[in-house]
């Protein structure tokens, strides 16, 4: 299993993936959208112990976190939202899903200066909402009535990013003394 | 099944809010805007000069200038065009590049590229 | 000639251009009408018009009303170009290229034309023309970073690295001031120059560049890894290892940086080194996979063994579902093979393995080590599976797996009936909805498999299911329902579904059009030279040389049944595909009618379920869209007309020729090639074929078995007949494959 930036050739792959494990799901444009507009911050864990049937073949994509900036944000606060976020039942239990979510937030702040990211999540899926809430540290921050299509809630949940804001600051600080007492 | 939680994570995105974002970004995406961006940042007097200096265009090849000096069989072409089921653009062509040699072309044509 | 408008008429002109370029369509006709019953003959409205008509979907209608105008108005540039918008909806691009260059010549300074102009060249990957359309680009507008970038771009993917770079250093050079730390663009293009530098091969200069000009820069990733990247490669080992150090302190799951950075230390043959590097990691990441699995690939004999042990422990512990899958590359070593099925029994000995989900997770891990084709004992198999399906019952990996071991029984139909349980077991899930789907369709169970997709497609989609999985791209559906149609003798669906698939990588290919200035605009060059990059070799994707394959067997079985590949001899029994497609017409038939029938009951019930639900949902997607035409209807929704073609041979060459371009080194493309070749006989072309087959496996039995094939075919007649150029091809290439004929 490797977890690394998405890359244009793993489109088809996540596009699988999100058809084989979610309801909602997009055409390959939406997804060449993400990577095109904020190439930092999706991720993919890829299966790289399968053996290749053919010199073609693509790795597969096991889980995957596809993320974006708010465009035009209504708080005027530059902040990320996850479109999508899946990891095949096969392979769960490894914290993939976390790993995912924190390389992405991480390059939501360092590239594009969020201060937080949201995400909407089914009322009814409570292993999902266990993920965002107690692994994640995400808040509920309202309901949105027949947010799905076939009629269910959303829960609308937020993470403030400021502790990751707070240790780049930290970071940089620290660089800057070292070079400035070369 | 309880305790198998951790993260059976299939998450978010939905019909109306976020499909309609989904299909607002993509209608835009081909948007021209009107007129020009803002330019602020740019010296325009030194753009001019620094652009004069790059000269012309793009560089024709040397190699397709001396192909154009091959004298090629049409019925070759022909036999080329029926045999490798190519255009006569292609055929043609690829017979320059062997010389106007049917069989070298034929054979270099099929020759596995890997 | 242009007629002359008055005043009112050319305002009325312009109001027209300004409905369509906003999207009102109804609004531009009716004022284009008005010009016209003045002016009838005015072929700028004219063309204008089949502009708005093509963009309501009107296509035919458009192109007839635009080559009118044309003839009316030859000197006109507007339709010049209408003409080259509508070739290019029509995706003749060669020929909208062509008309956008007539209209730039007669109004060179339309920044529109060269716009159209510029993104048709590098879609159609005219570099060279793109470089100067770039150029001229550039002219009009020098004080647009944009402008400079687009060239760079030109250039460099036309390979001219030098030229790119250059553009970029002097655009740079032209900088008032240094651009701010949060200007994105800018961050973007230190690090566009940074690969281009890296890309000249001279990693000196790159990582002069990287530590001068990228210290703050936004992608701090990036930044770091070609760091340790190009230290790597200049042998300044100490630094590299350092930076790959801060990578893994940054993601600790990515192998590569393991690797490089034992690569630096100089430790790639001293396994005891190699696993304390992964030790460290592991003790200082208590959740970290990639340390603790990634030293049994190298390590050997006890200490295998025990790390082997402490891995499956900690994952049996936790009942991590895909440990089997994690492990299952190393059986190609042997020892590997013996050690890890032993571990396990060990394991369920030992005190974690009396505790239920440890146990289960053990007997787990068996089942499928006995249902792996390398130590595959599907007894056992079974055995294991219905161990662990006693301690959890509701388990559905476990059930899960049962439906794979039916599968490698051979018994399609118990496997599906498996699957369908292991579904019943979490009915919220579409993961295994879609696995029970699969095992329905592998067992020909088209209609059955639709509904159970239909569980999870939306249901407001018009047209049912398969509209919805048409829309979202599902290629693995497709796919499979295809196949099974395929075997189902019921022809027209099947090649409906390869068509479609065909099409999906159409429009994935059409996709990049918009992103050609829009990420220009962006100024993210980086990813889009990425997607650029595979877009040029999209096809070679598995979901669509497995399509084609399917595509390339059904239509030469069509040939075949036919009679014309018997009558001609090249279809002996030697022919494989020929043997698959071809047999019992009659009870095919019978079982495509049902299956048909089926079918249209199927899809006559979704869409009532569909109209039920809501019954303006249609018009109300359609609205969102502002006054977009409806897609074009299927005149062919079941493959009749497909199936009914007199020339499947003419009909394959849709797949087979860019199965050939995109994937020559898949032996299975070779040998699809092969089969169409023959009967086309196109003899030379068969025998390149033949030929990189035997290259990529000589030892192949179909490369023998199709020499002979060849050599049959090329009797002493059909051979001298052939052209003379043709045999002497035949008689120098043959040898390679097989002795040629006559020898």
């Amino acid at each position: 299993m490797d977890i690394r930036v998405l890359q244009a050739s793993d489109l088809p792959l996540i596009q699988h993936a999100n058809l084989e494990n979610l309801p909602e799901n997009y055409f390959l444009k939406y997804y060449l959208y993400h990577a095109l507009s904020w190439p930092q911050l999706s991720y993919v864990a890829v299966d790289v112990s399968r053996p290749q049937k053919t010199p073609y073949d693509y790795p597969k994509i096991v889980g995957y976190v596809l993320a974006k900036m708010e465009e035009e944000p209504a708080d005027g606060i530059p902040h990320g939202h996850i479109t999508s976020l899946s990891v095949m039942r096969t392979h769960r239990r490894l914290g993939i899903a976390e790993k995912l979510m924190r390389q992405s937030q991480l390059a939501m702040v360092e590239s594009f200066g969020a201060h937080y990211v949201s995400l909407h999540v089914r009322v009814s899926n409570q292993a999902a909402i266990h993920l965002y809430r107690d692994t994640l540290g995400f808040k509920n921050e309202k309901t949105e009535a027949k947010y799905y299509a076939d009629g269910e809630d959303a829960f609308c949940m937020k993470l403030e990013l400021e502790s990751i804001r707070e240790q780049i600051r930290d970071e940089r600080e620290a660089e800057k003394e070292k070079d400035g007492g070369k | 099944t309880t305790g198998d939680v951790e993260e059976d994570v299939p998450a978010t995105a939905a019909k109306s809010a976020e499909d309609r974002k989904a299909a607002a970004a993509l209608a835009a995406l081909d948007d021209t805007p009107r007129g020009d961006e803002e330019v602020k940042n740019v010296d325009q007097e030194a753009a001019r000069k620094a652009m004069n200096k790059l000269g012309g265009g793009a560089k024709q090849g040397e190699a397709k200038k001396d192909l154009k000096r091959v004298k090629v069989d049409a019925g070759d072409v022909t036999l080329l065009v029926d045999q490798l089921e190519l255009t006569k653009t292609k055929a043609t062509e690829l017979l320059k590049q062997h010389d106007g040699d049917v069989v070298k072309a034929m054979r270099a044509f099929i020759a596995p590229r890997f | 000639m242009p007629q002359p408008l008055s005043t009112r008429e050319a305002n009325l002109f312009r109001q027209v251009i300004r409905n369509y370029e906003d999207k009102q369509y109804k609004r531009g006709l009716k004022a284009a009408e008005q010009i016209l019953k003045k002016t009838p003959r005015h072929g700028d409205t004219m063309a204008m018009k089949a502009l708005i008509l093509n963009a309501q979907g009107k296509t035919d209608e458009a192109f007839a009303l635009g080559k009118e105008a044309l003839t009316v108005d030859m000197r006109s540039h507007i339709c010049w170009h209408v003409y080259g918008l509508l070739y290019r909806t029509h995706k003749n691009f060669e020929e909208a290229i062509k008309a956008y260059k007539f209209a730039l010549r007669l109004e060179p300074e339309s920044p529109q034309i060269q716009r159209d102009l510029a993104i048709l060249q590098i879609q159609m990957r005219d570099y060279q023309g793109y470089v100067q359309s770039r150029h001229a680009m550039l002219q009009a507008k020098p004080q647009l970073r944009q402008s400079w970038t687009g060239l760079a771009i030109a250039h460099h993917l036309a390979g001219e690295l030098q030229e790119a770079e250059n553009i970029l250093t002097t655009y740079q050079d032209t900088l008032k001031n240094a651009p701010s730390k949060t200007d994105l663009e800018n961050s973007e293009a230190v690090m566009y120059r940074n690969m281009i530098i890296a890309e000249t091969g001279d990693t000196q200069r790159a990582l002069e560049h990287l530590e001068s000009d990228a210290k703050d820069n936004l992608d701090r990733l990036a930044v770091m890894e070609r760091r340790a990247e190009y230290l790597s490669k200049l042998g300044r080992k100490d630094e590299a290892a350092t930076a790959y150090r801060a990578l893994l302190d940054r993601n600790s799951e990515h192998p590569q940086y393991y690797y490089d950075l034992i690569k630096a230390l100089g430790i790639e043959e001293d396994a005891k080194a190699k696993k304390a590097i992964f030790d460290e990691y592991a003790d200082k990441y208590a959740r970290c996979d990639a340390a603790r699995r990634i030293p049994l690939d190298f390590l050997s004999g006890d200490e295998f063994r025990e790390a082997a042990r402490r891995y499956l422990t900690l994952m049996l512990n936790k009942a991590v579902p895909s440990t089997f899958a994690n492990l299952k590359h190393l059986y190609s070593d042997s020892f590997k093979k013996e050690t890890l099925p032993a571990l396990a029994e060990a394991y369920l000995e030992s005190e974690d393995g009396k505790k239920v989900q440890g146990k289960a997770a053990a007997l787990y891990f068996l089942a499928q080590h006995y249902n792996y084709h390398l130590s595959r004992d599907l007894t056992k198999a079974m055995e294991y599976c219905e161990k662990a399906i006693e301690l959890e019952p509701k388990s559905v990996d476990f059930a899960m797996t049962k439906a794979r071991i039916y599968k490698h029984h051979g018994n399609v139909k118990k496997a599906s009936e498996a699957m369908d349980y292991a579904r019943s077991l979490d009915i919220k899930d579409r993961y295994i909805n879609s696995k029970a789907a699969k095992y329905q369709l592998r067992n020909n169970e088209n209609e059955k498999a639709l509904k159970t997709m239909g569980l999870f497609t939306r249901a407001d989609t018009v047209g049912g299911p398969l509209v919805d999985l048409l829309d979202m791209q599902c290629v693995w559906f497709l796919t499979e329902d295809g196949e099974a149609h395929a075997r189902r003798g019921n022809t027209g669906l099947a090649l409906k579904r390869f068509h479609q698939i065909w099409n999906i990588f159409d429009i994935w290919q059409e996709d990049q059009f918009d992103f050609h200035s829009f990420s220009l605009r962006k100024g993210l060059i980086r990813a889009y030279v990425d997607m650029i990059r595979w877009e040029d070799r999209l096809r070679e994707h598995p979901f669509y040389s497995r399509a084609a394959l399917d595509a390339v067997k059904l239509y030469v079985s069509m040939y075949d049944a036919s009679g014309a590949g018997l009558a001609n001899g090249v279809n002996g029994s030697a022919s494989g595909a020929a043997a698959d497609g071809g047999a019992d017409v009659a009870a095919e038939k019978k079982a495509a009618k049902k299956a048909k029938k089926e079918a249209q009951k199927a899809e006559r019930e979704a869409a009532e379920k569909a109209a039920k639900q809501d019954p303006n949902k249609a018009a109300a997607a359609q609205k969102g869209k502002g006054e977009e035409p409806a897609a074009k209807k299927d005149d062919d929704p079941e493959g009749k007309k497909l199936a009914q073609t007199k020339d499947p041979l003419d009909d394959v060459m849709k797949f087979l020729t860019p199965l050939l371009q995109f994937s020559p080194k898949n032996i299975e493309a070779q040998f699809a090639g092969f089969e169409v070749f023959l009967r086309r006989r196109k003899y030379v072309l068969a025998l390149g074929c033949l030929n990189a087959a035997h290259a990529l496996d000589a030892e192949h039995p179909k490369v023998h078995l199709h020499a002979l094939r060849l050599r049959h075919a090329l009797d002493a007649e059909t051979l001298g007949g052939l052209p003379a150029p043709v045999q002497a091809v035949i008689k120098a290439d043959f040898a390679a494959a097989a002795p040629p004929p006559g020898a």
